[in-house]
């Protein structure tokens, strides 16, 4: 599967603080005001009548009680999340001391290449990180522990995360296979010294497509003269769909796949015209740069070289480490309205660990709010955890707000068997034919590679 | 008739010391190189996804490659690579090696230097070079943009894509051939020369009659190791195609046994891959040897 560098960095992060978790519990525990919190859920809500099921607030995760266990915790991203994982993993362990926690960690390409090989020798990590895309070619091989038992068993409130990010994690039966850790969320960023140097009003949730085109034009710009561009109006990454054209599909009203995922509905015109805007804008309107004379160097946007950006929720981090003054906008809306994409990432179980409760108490903590928000202060990704999204998340930083709330118009990333071959074999031909040379329409190019995707889909 | 308490020739006392000093070698190639070929041939015939278990399927991955469209592009783009970068390594590394078999001060240094690359990580240098390809701020369109040839697109220009990688890898193996080259060109003697001279024969000639016959051992040597090395182009492909995947233009068939074991689930799929590249290069390395007779002059 293709993510951009900055994707790869981004989801290894996670886990948080346990002490407060002990101390919550501790408050908390006695179950004599359920739903009273504001993250508790419409099924927590019904339950008011002063029954004792179980709500977001009023859940206390039971201590770890079984024998002292060593887990190993496995995931990809780069030293600084692995210096932040190692302090969450330490306070994990202060709140736990039966439970010690290793935490090895691989760039995303490693990863996966040593998953497949650890999961077939027997030899795979305790718990480790997984993708939303690729959680059904891994789940449909019956290579995690199913959790559903520990969360009916504690009454462990799923609604105090993400719908979505759940959802993501579910198998078709209903099992939960995994909880959510952290996701990201594509939306528009702004640089402010570009649109005040030009007087141009930032964009806001009244934006469309054409008045992308509109300011992007005005945005576009050859400083010194000399016939080459020097600032785009706007940056975008089309190697994956997640970047910026799922979104685009969905704004004019298509689709990637069939309710029953058993064949593309990409083809139709709703989907392809969403396609068709991404190489305009590149090609015909000529706001965003022909993606080969970025491909090497990377972000134009975080070097200061495009006005906009329309990408993932991970540029935070990295935008502010540019020292950019940037701010964040929804999507321009399409024919059809707003919509966006989203990706969790999760934390699984192997099926087989030796130290089952240990790995569960371990993927429950990563979801709890104290290491929701620890999550939060790397800014590289948005917590799962709604009470933090919605609480602390939101007011974090300008512009988080914008985050949080278009989970209320995202469409999960794609995700089913075979994934990654798909995405290979569409994502070749637009680049090739629509994204990176304008040979073919993408009408034309989805009506070339309809029959193979159609026929992958249909070996799963 | 104290003979008769030699019952071992000398030669074969010889042999037995060949054979123990072979062992380690021979019995590295068979477990780490025998054994999984084998054991890749019965993969190959099943339809594995490395997590459950392997279901016997015969010949199908085989007969469902004929009709994979990115195998056989793969494959049309591998012998491109092998077709291009073999003989123009050899050539250059020839070349060079002529021109560093001089008595010059420093010559170990510049020596030296053309072989780095050889020691240096692929992925650095693909690194390196895709930067010099880069469309917009790359040295090689500045030079190029310099004496008036347009700025080109390089790795994600389907034309341009497979030869860039070409370059770079001649580029990177230079080193090798060039020292092969060198140890030949030192190993002919001075004499032949001078009879050559007092012959009448000039430095074309010399070169024609003299260096290149005596040096066709070391050219089909690194003919053998380039054209193993080459079917096998994976890393330069890898780290140049990024960010993104390998394009119809850059795909190789190493690179597609990677996709299909590690990345598709289908290592059986990748297993019959593997063993079509390892029956197309068999074949080839047989032809080469068997033609080596008409060409090949040892001393």
């Amino acid at each position: 599967m293709i993510r951009t560098r900055a994707d790869r960095n981004v989801a290894a992060l996670a886990v948080g603080l346990s002490l407060i978790l002990a101390a919550c519990g501790g408050s908390n525990a006695s179950p004599s005001a359920p739903a009273a919190s504001s993250a508790a859920s419409p099924s927590a809500e019904a339950s008011t009548g002063g029954s004792i099921a179980p709500s977001a607030s009023a859940y206390a995760p039971p201590a770890y009680a079984g024998p002292e266990a060593t887990i190993e915790y496995a995931i990809w991203g780069d030293p600084t999340e692995l210096k932040n994982q190692q302090a969450i993993v330490d306070a994990f362990h202060a709140a736990e001391p039966k439970i010690t926690v290793k935490v090895t960690v691989s760039d995303w390409d490693t990863y996966w290449d040593k998953l497949q090989t650890g999961l077939a020798g027997g030899a795979a990590p305790d718990v480790f990180a997984m993708d939303g895309p690729l959680f059904p070619d891994y789940a449909g091989r019956d290579v995690f522990l199913d959790l559903t038992p520990y969360i009916q068993g504690e009454g462990y409130p799923l609604t105090s995360l993400n719908a979505l990010a759940v959802k993501d994690f579910t198998t078709a039966d209903g099992k939960q296979l995994g909880l959510p850790r952290d996701l990201n969320v594509i939306a528009l960023f702004y640089n402010k010294d570009l649109f005040d140097k030009a007087g141009v009003p930032y964009p806001d949730d009244t934006w469309d497509w054409a008045k992308l085109i509109e300011v992007g034009k005005k945005l576009t710009i050859d400083t010194n003269k000399d016939g080459k561009i020097d600032q785009w109006g706007l940056y975008t990454e089309t190697t994956d769909m997640e970047n910026y054209w799922s979104s685009l599909v969905w704004q004019n009203g298509g689709d990637i796949l069939a309710p029953d995922g058993k064949s593309i509905v990409l083809d139709q015109p709703a989907a392809t015209g969403g396609l068709q805007h991404l190489q305009d804008l590149i090609w015909k309107d000529k706001i965003v740069p022909d993606p080969a004379l970025f491909a090497e160097t990377g972000d134009a946007f975080e070097q200061g070289k495009a006005a906009m950006e329309a990408n993932g929720s991970w540029l935070v981090a990295t935008d502010e480490a540019a020292g950019l003054k940037f701010g964040i906008a929804p999507l321009p809306k399409g024919p059809a309205g707003q919509a966006t994409s989203v990706n969790p990432t999760g934390a699984v179980v192997s099926k087989g660990t030796k130290s089952p409760d240990a790995a569960w108490a371990f993927v429950r903590y990563l979801a709890s709010p104290a290491a929701q928000e620890k999550i939060m202060a790397l800014k590289a990704s948005l917590p799962v955890n709604t009470e933090v999204l919605t609480g602390r998340f939101a007011t974090s930083f300008d512009g988080a707000k914008v985050l949080a709330d278009a989970l209320g118009y995202a469409h999960l990333k794609p995700s089913f068997k075979g994934y990654n071959e798909f995405a290979t074999a569409l994502q070749n031909e637009l680049d090739e034919h629509v994204f990176n040379a304008p040979d073919e329409t993408a009408a034309e190019a989805v009506a070339k590679v309809k029959d193979q995707l159609n026929t992958i889909l249909a070996g799963q | 008739m104290t003979t008769r308490t030699r019952r071992r020739s000398p030669l074969a006392t010889e042999s037995r010391w060949a054979w123990l000093f072979l062992a380690p070698t021979l019995i590295g190639l068979a477990v780490l190189s025998a054994g999984p070929i084998i054991a890749a041939l019965g993969i190959s015939l099943t339809k594995w996804d490395l997590l459950t278990a392997p279901r016997f399927v015969g010949l199908d991955n085989f007969g469902a490659l004929l009709a994979d469209k990115r195998f056989l592009i793969s494959l049309r783009n591998t012998a491109f690579y092998v077709a291009t970068s073999v003989p123009l390594g050899i050539a250059l590394g020839l070349g060079l090696a002529l021109v560093l078999n001089q008595r010059l001060r420093g010559i170990s240094w510049i020596r030296t230097a053309y072989f780095l690359p050889v020691v240096t990580s692929t992925v650095a240098i693909s690194l390196v070079w895709s930067w010099i390809y880069s469309p917009d701020r790359g040295p090689l369109n500045g030079v190029l943009g310099a004496i008036g040839i347009p700025a080109q697109r390089w790795i994600s220009d389907p034309f341009w894509a497979m030869p860039s990688i070409v370059i770079m890898s001649v580029w990177q193996g230079l080193g090798t051939t060039v020292i092969i080259f060198l140890a030949g060109l030192q190993g002919i003697p001075q004499e032949y020369y001078d009879a050559a001279s007092v012959d009448g024969a000039g430095v074309r000639a010399r070169f024609r009659y003299v260096t290149l016959p005596l040096l066709t051992p070391s050219i089909f040597f690194t003919g053998v190791l380039a054209l193993i090395d080459s079917f096998q182009v994976f890393d330069q492909v890898y780290v140049l195609a990024r960010p993104g995947k390998a394009t119809e233009a850059t795909v190789t068939l190493v690179y597609t046994i990677y996709e299909n074991g590690f990345q598709n689930f289908k290592m059986g799929y990748a297993a019959a891959e593997a063993w079509i590249l390892f029956l197309i290069v068999a074949v080839l390395t047989i032809i080469y040897f068997r033609l080596q007779n008409r060409w090949v002059h040892y001393q």
